[in-house]
């Protein structure tokens, strides 16, 4: 298991190095020039040229990578052009939206996935599985932006249940800041379960078809411990490919639900720095999620070893 | 799956069970806001994202436009200028800043010192060009020398960047800025909101109305449109386009304001560029689109055709929407006179950041394929449109909103993205700044207004209208904007009965 995890945690960093390069220069290859976005069209274009010189963007593009790699490596990840405030300070401010969101939505999806889809494994080709199915595919069709707007429409508008949108902060108790985030959790995590009901289902289909779960209904093993031990566990490994993969997918639309929810989140502080072109912040952010999405996968490697011995022994 | 259900059962619960506090009590007012400001500093930031909210509400200038339009004294109590050339000023007395510090005349001194300073970087450098020396008189009284007559002085001075401010907060007007305006600026919540609170010193009595206003950043028209219905805001500034606003007008719990702007929509033609180098071509196309098609198409017929850059707020303006009138056949042989009978095909990039490109784009591509030019559409990312079009001016055709007022300056800048170098409208705009008499003004205003008329430099296709939104009861807001300003200094709630 040492090797394995020594193997895994040098592919961690090498994706990172090269994750840092890609970020750098996709950001700077984009057209498009911070200092005239700063500057609109109301400025000069000398007004937008000696800004452009201030703020460094005319030194070599190499120059200009060595210098945020050698900062990001000490933690300081520059300054927000638009906030003027440091990158990192302003990443920090936005995880306790973005974060709880993300494992709201985790938590929901699992939640919701694993007893559906191994209820529509064990009910195969039955109404209950049919109607699980046609439920997923719901799911699956509908865009995430519009279930928020849905939500909002009936919990905000018409029943007055909680609020349309913005976030009131931890300050005041976890019970609004959660209030908050539960309607974007569910258009995040519930449509996202769709994908992870049929990955479990199938998952499960092909380990009920094996040998050894027949003998052991055969032997008269009590069909929950069939399914709870010998089914799952097995059928585990898919499963958490495809909720790793999901959970990835979860940071993905946190930015376009932290839009429609007016969330002071990662995703929109995203958004808003790719529009006003403030570099530092879409380096730093795309960073941050492209790191917490390696990380997601190295999680989800060493869960394979722990899940199944003949991983470890490769 | 009975836990998952409990699970649910259990958050509903949770939700039901408290209710969600709204924000509007008498003195407090939510409103929303488009886009989040790049920065609170309007001697660094021309967005109007900043000034809508920091002008007249946080930091106020020497002279004011007030709501219509007119040039008032603000900080000034009055002004007085014997040649022209040398204005004075007479300060209001006890004026003071939010960190307690009196106004005094140095400080309009230091303010307008730095503005001049290139070092500074201050985006309208150039309106104070003229400005020769300014002198202190004494605490109250300062007296600018300009160079030579110019007749945009005072409205230069009562621009967003002629905020009065205390030096010592200078360096933290980004993010903290203070002024002597009916609201004091409490905090900015990055990505969420912007608080400002009365200021009970103000030095208008009996304002500011409100006690506190929050500005909520909500992007999306969809969700700015839920949280209108929820309750959640009160009042929404930008950011709701004309069809939600037919939607907003049937509802009898809100209040639609459609006024008059300085924003001017053109679809610009690359003069340096063939063919509408060619005056005959550029009229052709100014003929062959139908603009009240267009206004129906894009804004739902709210707004107001225009037929040069000077739009219905201003003092000078001449109506000219129908100078040159939808005419397909004229236009045909307009096109045929510059040698393309059969028309051509060009490109127009617009920028889907601003909704009514795109479907102004449309309704023109449409309406010119009568006259045999054939528009291809192409959405470019306003970053870019920014740097290749407005910047290196490579385009052909592309549609946008000009919304600062008096920006029919722009045309007597020949390296201006239109390209447009006549010399005759130069020598007619120098003219306007050096004359005074208000009545030989207008007269050059006129004659620049029929000028580019002939010129046709670009199509001048509608005002963009204000379209803000409120509940009913909020009362005292601008109906028109002739400042790019969001000046709720009057806003109150109407008692209840």
């Amino acid at each position: 298991m040492r090797r394995y995890v020594a193997r895994r945690v040098a592919a961690l960093v090498a994706t990172l190095f090269f994750v840092s390069a890609l970020v750098f220069v996709v950001v700077r290859v984009l057209p498009g020039d911070p200092a005239a976005l700063i500057m609109g069209t109301e400025g000069s274009p000398e007004a937008a040229a000696r800004l452009r010189e201030s703020m460094g963007l005319n030194r070599p593009l190499p120059v200009q990578y060595v210098e945020w790699l050698g900062g990001a490596l000490r933690g300081d990840l520059g300054r927000s052009i638009q906030y003027d405030l440091p990158v990192g300070q302003l990443i920090v401010s936005r995880l306790p939206v973005t974060l709880p969101l993300a494992l709201m939505a985790a938590a929901l999806m699992v939640a919701a996935a694993l007893p559906l889809g191994l209820y529509a494994a064990t009910h195969h080709r039955r109404a209950g599985d049919y109607a699980a199915m046609v439920l997923s595919q719901i799911g699956i069709s509908i865009p995430q932006f519009w279930a928020g707007l849905l939500l909002i429409l009936v919990f905000s508008v018409t029943l007055g249940w909680v609020r349309s949108g913005g976030f009131e902060g931890w300050s005041s108790g976890p019970g609004p800041a959660l209030r908050s985030l539960l309607l974007p959790a569910i258009a995040l995590g519930l449509f996202q379960a769709a994908v992870l009901v049929r990955a479990t289902r199938s998952a499960v289909l092909d380990v009920l078809r094996e040998d050894y779960v027949r003998t052991a209904r055969a032997k008269g093993v009590r069909e929950r411990r069939v399914i709870g031990r010998h089914t799952l566990r097995n059928a585990l490994i898919p499963i958490v490919t495809v909720a790793g993969v999901q959970l990835g997918q979860l940071m993905a639309g946190a930015i376009v639900l932290e839009s429609v929810f007016a969330l002071p989140g990662l995703g929109r502080l995203a958004l808003g720095a790719i529009t006003a072109r403030d570099l530092p912040v879409v380096q730093g952010v795309a960073l941050f999620i492209a790191s917490s999405i390696v990380v997601i996968n190295f999680a989800v490697d060493l869960a394979y070893g722990l899940l199944d011995p003949r991983i470890r022994y490769e | 799956m009975r836990r998952t259900v409990s699970l649910i059962v259990v958050l509903l619960a949770l939700i039901v069970g408290v209710v969600p506090t709204r924000g509007q009590g008498s003195g407090r007012l939510i409103v929303q806001s488009q886009t989040e400001p790049p920065g609170l500093d309007m001697t660094v930031t021309p967005a109007t994202a900043t000034s809508g909210i920091v002008f007249y509400n946080v930091q106020e200038a020497l002279v004011k436009v007030d709501r219509h339009g007119k040039l008032v004294p603000w900080l000034a109590e009055r002004w007085h200028t014997a040649d022209n050339r040398n204005y004075t000023f007479f300060l209001k007395k006890g004026v003071r800043f939010h960190n307690g510090r009196e106004l005094k005349a140095a400080d309009v001194k230091y303010v307008f010192d730095r503005a001049m300073n290139p070092e500074t970087k201050h985006p309208y450098a150039k309106d104070y060009e003229a400005i020769g020396d300014i002198i202190v008189k004494d605490d109250s009284t300062i007296t600018f020398a300009l160079k030579s007559v110019n007749a945009s002085f005072l409205q230069n001075i009562a621009r967003a960047g002629s905020v009065i401010y205390p030096r010592e907060t200078v360096e933290t007007m980004k993010s903290t800025p203070v002024g002597t305006g009916p609201f004091r600026f409490e905090e900015w919540v990055r990505g969420d909101r912007i608080v400002l609170v009365r200021n009970a010193d103000y030095h208008v009595k009996g304002l500011p109305k409100l006690d506190r206003v929050t500005y909520r950043f909500i992007t999306d028209p969809n969700a700015v449109l839920a949280a209108l219905k929820a309750g959640d805001v009160d009042v929404s500034l930008f950011g709701l386009g004309p069809e939600h606003v037919q939607d907003v007008q049937k509802d009898s719990r809100f209040a639609v304001i459609v006024g008059d702007t300085t924003n001017d929509v053109i679809l610009a033609m690359n003069n340096s560029r063939k063919p509408y180098t060619d005056v005959r071509v550029r009229r052709a196309m100014t003929h062959g689109i139908n603009k009240s098609d267009v206004l129906k198409g894009a804004m739902f017929g709210m707004g107001k055709i225009l037929g040069s850059n000077v739009d219905p707020l201003n003092p000078y303006y001449v109506d000219m929407a129908n100078a040159m009138p939808y005419d397909p056949a004229k236009a045909k042989k307009l096109l045929a006179e510059a040698g393309y009978p059969n028309g051509f095909d060009t490109v127009l990039k617009v920028s889907p950041q601003y909704y009514y490109t795109v479907r102004s784009g449309e309704v023109i591509a449409d309406s010119l394929k009568k006259i045999g030019v054939n528009v291809k559409i192409e959405q470019i990312e306003w970053g870019q449109w920014l740097s290749r079009v407005f910047r290196e001016a490579d385009y052909d055709l592309t549609i946008i909103g000009h919304a600062e007022a008096w920006d029919i300056k722009n045309y007597a800048n020949p390296k201006y993205y239109f390209r447009y170098d006549s010399a005759k409208f130069q020598d007619l705009f120098a003219k306007s700044e050096a004359t005074v008499d208000e009545r030989a003004r207008r007269d050059i205003y006129a004659q620049m207004q029929k000028l580019m008329v002939d010129d046709a430099p670009v199509v001048w296709l509608f005002m963009h209208p204000r379209l803000a939104v409120t509940k009913k009861g909020v009362q005292g807001l601008w109906k028109d904007l002739p400042a790019s300003a969001g000046d709720l200094s009057e806003v109150a709630w109407t008692p209840a009965k």
